[in-house]
């Protein structure tokens, strides 16, 4: 499958990397697990830069965020304290749900957000946990934040950058709820639909803010900017959680595919939304 | 076609393997003669070409062979010393967990990955590190029996002796 291919690289640093990426002409891949460039099988790959030597396969305390280097694995993530004790775990509990032990050992947080699947169990958790994407290039290191690097991770002008890291800024407060919800047609599969939320109440039990990402349900995964607008200032009562549950289907466009039609996931963007929501709740406090 | 050298250690024996740069770990131990390593979907969904690499379960069908530079990979051909099985073979075949015997490498090379990390586990943790190995005909009741039986005994009285090749008991 891959007997076209010239060179295979283990760079010892990121700049090594994007020198070869550079040089590969557009030829080159970035591998890290390989558990989504294998299955893909493209035929165009003559040179393979594996990125699990350089230096960005970590997960560290930094100031008042915490940096998870883009080579570490799904494995890594589920086991480490500090994801555990991140925004109510959730980034730990969507790692868990990638696939087979064997694929969680080697499948890793940068493969799964420059894969670009729209299911990606990664990135409704990240998108509600306000993440920031750093991206190096032969210029130098940038940063985006996760829904802008989801809108132009396909671009031309991303072909030669490489994602090293994922930044996440520790929630602060108190009277936080997070939930990570996910449906698939097996304990193994990939999401039908995935629903991620956080918020925080205030004293009196009104909702401050609130953040919900749906993945699977539209070309990218993505926030549901009018739900949570509508939660902003409200009690966290069974009313508002059913009207969010409803709100949320009128923002996503599923599309009918081999796993789910249309019609099932929007439904199930209802149901995981409002068991999201009531978990959230729960943690914050608040009995409905 | 360029080649490069894959400095491994297979089975506790130290290799220099030629290998092409695209070449994926799956190929490379078959070419090699470990016909344990099953090819199966070539996708990693049913896991029987599971490996150890480092003592982590893979699928080998995914893994470019070049990664493995320097690292110790266990195939089932590795599993038993000399004629003493280990103790999950043993178990396999006192529960009867083996059918067709395609998935079995991979079942048992996952359990073992489990069992070197946790050696106590219950059956759930059992059954999550079994799942990325599907059966077609044996079913998991008995392998997971099995698992959780190997797991029970003590490491040293679980040894036994290897049955003559082609025998089934």
């Amino acid at each position: 499958m891959f007997e076209q291919v010239e060179d295979f690289h283990r760079p010892a640093s990121v700049r090594e990397a994007v020198r070869l990426l550079e040089s590969g002409k557009g030829r080159a891949r970035i591998v890290a697990g390989g558990t989504d460039l294998v299955v893909d099988g493209d035929s165009t790959v003559r040179a393979l830069i594996d990125i699990t030597h350089s230096g960005i396969a970590y997960i560290r305390k930094r100031g008042g965020s915490c940096a998870i280097g883009a080579a570490t694995t799904m494995a890594e993530l589920e086991e480490s304290r500090i994801i555990r004790g991140l925004g109510g775990g959730i980034l730990a509990r969507a790692a868990a749900t990638c696939g087979s032990i064997q694929i969680r050992g080697v499948a890793t947080v940068g493969g799964n957000l420059a894969n670009g699947s729209p299911a990606a169990d990664l990135v409704t958790p990240l998108l509600v946990l306000d993440a920031v994407v750093v991206v190096a290039d032969a210029k130098g290191r940038r940063k985006l934040p996760i829904a802008e690097y989801l809108a132009v991770r396909g671009a031309r002008a991303m072909r030669q950058s490489l994602l090293v890291e994922v930044t996440v800024p520790r929630p602060l407060g108190r009277r936080c709820g997070w939930s990570f919800q996910k449906l698939g047609r097996t304990a193994l599969d990939i999401s039908v639909v995935n629903v991620a939320a956080g918020l925080q109440v205030d004293a009196a039990g009104r909702i401050q803010w609130a953040r919900l990402a749906l993945g699977a349900v539209a070309p990218t995964a993505i926030r549901a900017g009018a739900t949570e607008k509508n939660l902003r200032g409200r009690g966290l009562d069974a009313e508002a959680v059913a009207e969010a549950a409803e709100g949320v289907m009128r923002e996503v466009s599923p599309i009918t595919d081999l796993r789910a039609s249309a019609t099932y996931r929007r439904e199930m963007c209802r149901v995981l939304t409002r068991r999201a929501l009531v978990e959230c709740a729960a943690q914050a406090g608040c009995a409905i | 076609m360029t080649t490069m050298q894959l400095r491994v250690t297979v089975n506790r024996e130290p290799r220099k393997w030629s290998i092409a740069p695209g070449d994926l770990l799956l190929d490379v131990l078959r070419r090699e003669g470990f016909f344990g390593v099953k090819r199966g979907c070539e996708k990693g969904e049913c896991g029987s070409c599971t490996v150890l690499v480092d003592g982590r379960a893979v699928n080998s069908c995914l893994m470019f062979a070049a990664k493995v530079e320097g690292c110790e990979v266990l195939t089932i051909e590795g599993l038993a010393e000399g004629d003493r099985l280990d103790p999950i073979q043993g178990a396999f075949l006192d529960h009867g967990a083996a059918q067709c015997g395609f998935c079995t490498p991979g079942m048992i090379l996952a359990a073992k990955a489990l069992l070197d990390k946790n050696p106590h586990p219950n059956e759930a943790e059992v059954r999550e590190a079994m799942a990325g190995v599907l059966c077609r005909c044996t079913g998991y009741i008995k392998p997971v029996e099995a698992v959780l039986a190997a797991a029970k005994q003590p490491a040293k009285r679980a040894t036994r002796k290897r049955q003559p090749a082609g025998v089934v008991r």
